[in-house]
């Protein structure tokens, strides 16, 4: 499963980033790296970016960047 | 002499970093640009305690890489320049990720000191942090404050002080054993090859760097190849030991010391009260009121900044022209000076001081307004929002509103820009800008459909409008697919709380940027202008404006107009009067077909009188400015005036134009370079002369392919 087929309001945890280098290097600077429980609060209208929540703060991501990440989903 | 203490203020975006510099320089700060590139550079000089505190603002990043300019910016600094001390400022209510940054800045062997920021909002929040345990762990001082109620300040002051004394730097974070123990080997590698690199970078830095394989080349060194080899040996071993690549190796390494120092350090209390930001963006961001709310928003905002500084300009324009001027022309044939000197002063001077003040209050306002969405992290949103319409053009939402404040006046659009943190997206919008039909050119457009187009008024001066639009669009995809192809197209966009923003911030923020486009653009603009008024006034005495330098090169021009069909100097006169602003096109008009205007009899006006002038318009301009602000919502209706347009003129142009090459003069006015302020804005704002160039041919090349295409597919219908 990836990110971006996940609805909003469910918590997830990632298992990997299936992106170029460098934008993975970016992810996990945030603190986006496998292992991370992730929670979907919100998505813009007509497909644009999702709103998650990643440790203390929320951050944007645009649905086809989010498909490259995979994840699992926790209880 | 005092000592100079250099210090460099570091941190993630949205941290408070320049409130607390704010808090700190009061109006001492300096707003430019870096060298070279188009990242915002704030420096503020403190004198206190016998000390002078330089401070530089580095641009807010997430972590020390050299992906992005600001990243380069401030990685180049730090090793380059070699601050005393950095002062790192962290968000109280995010410190996880926020450490991230400060175990990389560790890594630079450069005394550190912590801030705190944002203590108040945490502590509200139930976040507790133990900051003596937090300065044992990462070996500096940590101080706690609260830059917006400017508490700490003083101890900030204090420290970096303290630590200037007495320097000291200890390194006690550190990786797995394994991990160091690798970083050792290379170490001992360097001491045998090229001792001179421990010279040159920090330490810890270095080796890390050369293991993970960045590129250090722009530091201007060449790595000794033996080290080279090594270090990809060890980066082949680490990879195949933890079995992943060197990145992810160190940035968990890196992670997992701030995770150990956050769990010790932070505990939270159940959260108490409810969660503001998550209510406002269930509003905000909602899927179908957001985009509308937003839309909102940058309508008032575009109300707020032309209409509330209208009558602002026009009292500095009235106390220019109507007071000052007077005194200098009563003063100089006071002391018989020579004709061309009083015009010099009254027209030249005067009236170039008068293009750079009428900007003032406009991108007064428009600072304002656009720290009131940024400070309360509303423009994030608007980046959110508008996301899926702007990406195909290479643009974010946060293009929207420079583009939208463009249609008002296209020097507020370019400063505008300023929000817009990545370079290629503040470029594409910048270049955008002097395509959105702003109001001077409205002007011209509405005289000239009362001369030819009175059955079609608004389907004419719509399409023009659209045309801009069009070009601005077309130009931005062209540019995005072809010039910055190669760059990321990543976008991570931090949605921050929201926060009030305090009133004291924002007035000294505008100021400062106001203050900076005086310096800047406003030498230059003042600079054109006078080069203008030589042009129209050589040889002096000049009668007619034909016979002016100004008329030669009109003449000498208009060929080049002939195939849009508009191949008459006076044309062409006009459009260069209009490079200067497009207001005085119609007056330049006026002045070449309908004749010399008739002086109109000077009064005196005495010190005391225009004093008076002065101080009654000033409280004239705030009365207006209230019923405008108050009319905005509803209360007061605000009828606007229609000038007459000039009878002569109108059957001149009528004579000199047919209705499509007036069209065809219009579209040329359209996507022409807009004038000189907007130029000097974008040579400012990108602080580069080399787009501003490019701005300028593209506006050009542009004004006279549409023109020639519209003018000829015209003739073709109307003979076919």
């Amino acid at each position: 499963m990836t990110l971006s087929n996940v609805s909003v309001g469910k918590r997830v945890k990632i298992k990997d980033l299936k992106t170029d280098k460098n934008f993975r290097k970016k992810l996990m600077e945030l603190g986006l790296f496998p292992g991370q429980i992730i929670e979907i609060i919100q998505d813009a209208p007509f497909g644009g970016p999702m709103k998650i929540r990643v440790k203390d703060y929320c951050i944007a991501l645009r649905r086809d960047e989010a498909s490259g990440i995979e994840v699992e989903e926790v209880e | 002499m005092s000592k100079t203490i250099k210090v460099a203020l570091a941190g993630n975006p949205n941290t408070g970093k320049t409130t607390l510099l704010n808090a700190i320089a009061g109006t001492n700060l300096r707003v430019g640009n870096w060298p070279g590139v188009t990242v915002e550079k704030k420096e503020a000089v403190v004198n206190y305690n016998g000390y002078k505190i330089e401070f530089i603002d580095l641009p807010g990043i997430y972590s020390l890489g050299n992906q992005t300019a600001e990243e380069k910016v401030t990685i180049d600094f730090l090793i380059k320049e070699k601050p005393d001390i950095i002062v790192n400022i962290v968000d109280s209510t995010n410190l996880e990720r926020n450490l991230y940054l400060t175990v990389q800045l560790l890594e630079l062997e450069i005394p550190l000191i912590v801030v705190l920021n944002m203590w108040d909002e945490a502590v509200e929040k139930g976040i507790q942090i133990d900051v003596k345990k937090l300065s044992e762990l990462l070996c500096c001082k940590v101080i706690p404050t609260s830059a917006v109620h400017k508490k700490g300040i003083k101890e900030i002051l204090d420290s970096i002080i303290e630590l200037a004394e007495k320097p000291k730097f200890i390194q006690c974070t550190h990786f797995e054993s394994q991990v160091e123990t690798f970083l050792l080997e290379l170490a001992d590698e360097i001491r045998k090859k090229q001792p001179i690199l421990f010279d040159l970078f920090p330490k810890r830095f270095l080796v890390i760097s050369l293991i993970e394989g960045i590129d250090l080349q722009n530091f201007g060194i060449e790595i000794h190849p033996d080290i080279l080899k090594k270090a990809e040996e060890i980066r082949k071993k680490l990879e195949k030991l933890y079995k992943k690549d060197i990145s992810s190796i160190i940035i968990e390494e890196r992670y997992s010391i701030v995770i150990s120092i956050y769990e010790q350090c932070v505990k939270k209390d159940t959260i108490k009260d409810v969660d503001t930001t998550l209510i406002l963006d269930k509003i905000f961001l909602n899927k179908i009121f957001g985009i509308p709310i937003f839309l909102f928003l940058a309508w008032l905002m575009f109300e707020f900044t032309f209409e509330l500084s209208a009558p602002y300009v026009d009292w500095l324009d009235s106390s220019l022209s109507n007071v000052i001027a007077n005194w200098a022309y009563q003063g100089l044939t006071a002391i018989n000076a020579p004709e061309w000197l009083i015009s010099l002063i009254t027209e030249g001077v005067i009236g170039g001081v008068g293009f750079v003040l009428v900007f003032v209050p406009v991108l007064f306002f428009l600072y304002i307004f656009m720290g009131i969405l940024e400070g309360s992290g509303y423009m994030s949103r608007a980046a959110f929002l508008m996301d899926r319409f702007m990406s195909f053009i290479g643009l974010s939402g946060k293009s929207f509103i420079p583009l939208l404040i463009g249609f008002g006046c296209n020097v507020p659009g370019v400063y505008a820009t300023r929000t817009i943190e990545n370079p290629k997206e503040k470029i594409l919008t910048a270049l955008m800008i002097p395509f959105m039909s702003c109001s001077a050119r409205l002007t011209v457009y509405a005289f000239f459909v009362t001369a030819f187009f009175t059955n079609h008024k608004a389907l004419v001066i719509l399409s023009l409008y659209m045309l801009g639009i069009i070009v601005a669009v077309t130009l931005a995809f062209i540019l995005h697919r072809s010039y910055f192809k190669t760059e990321s197209q990543h976008f991570i966009l931090e949605l921050p709380p929201y926060r009030i923003p305090t009133f004291r911030f924002i007035m000294l923020s505008a100021w400062s940027k106001t203050k900076a486009f005086l310096i800047d653009a406003g030498t230059f603009i003042f600079a054109t202008a006078l080069i203008v008024w030589f042009l129209l006034n050589v040889p002096f005495g000049v009668q007619s404006k034909e016979d002016s330098l100004f008329g030669h090169i009109a003449k000498v021009i208009t060929p080049i107009f002939e195939p849009l069909g508009f191949g008459h100097w006076e044309a062409s006169g006009a459009l260069i009067t209009g490079f200067v602003a497009k207001e005085v096109v119609l007056s330049t008009m006026g002045n070449i077909y309908a004749g010399e205007v008739v002086e109109e009899e000077q009064q005196k006006i005495g010190i005391i009188e225009g004093l008076k002038e002065i101080g009654v318009g000033f409280i004239n301009a705030n009365i207006e400015a209230g019923k405008k602000l108050i009319s905005l919502f509803g209360l007061i209706s605000n009828e606007e005036e229609e000038e007459p347009a000039d009878n002569t003129l109108l059957n001149a142009v009528r004579k000199e134009f047919t209705p499509l090459s007036a069209f065809s003069f219009l579209v040329f006015l359209l996507l022409y370079t807009p004038c000189m302020a907007t130029i000097f804005a974008i040579k400012q704002e990108l602080n580069s002369w080399k787009w501003m160039a490019i701005s300028v041919m593209i506006s050009l090349t542009t004004a006279w392919i549409v023109s020639f295409t519209v003018y000829h597919i015209g003739k073709l219908i109307i003979s076919g």
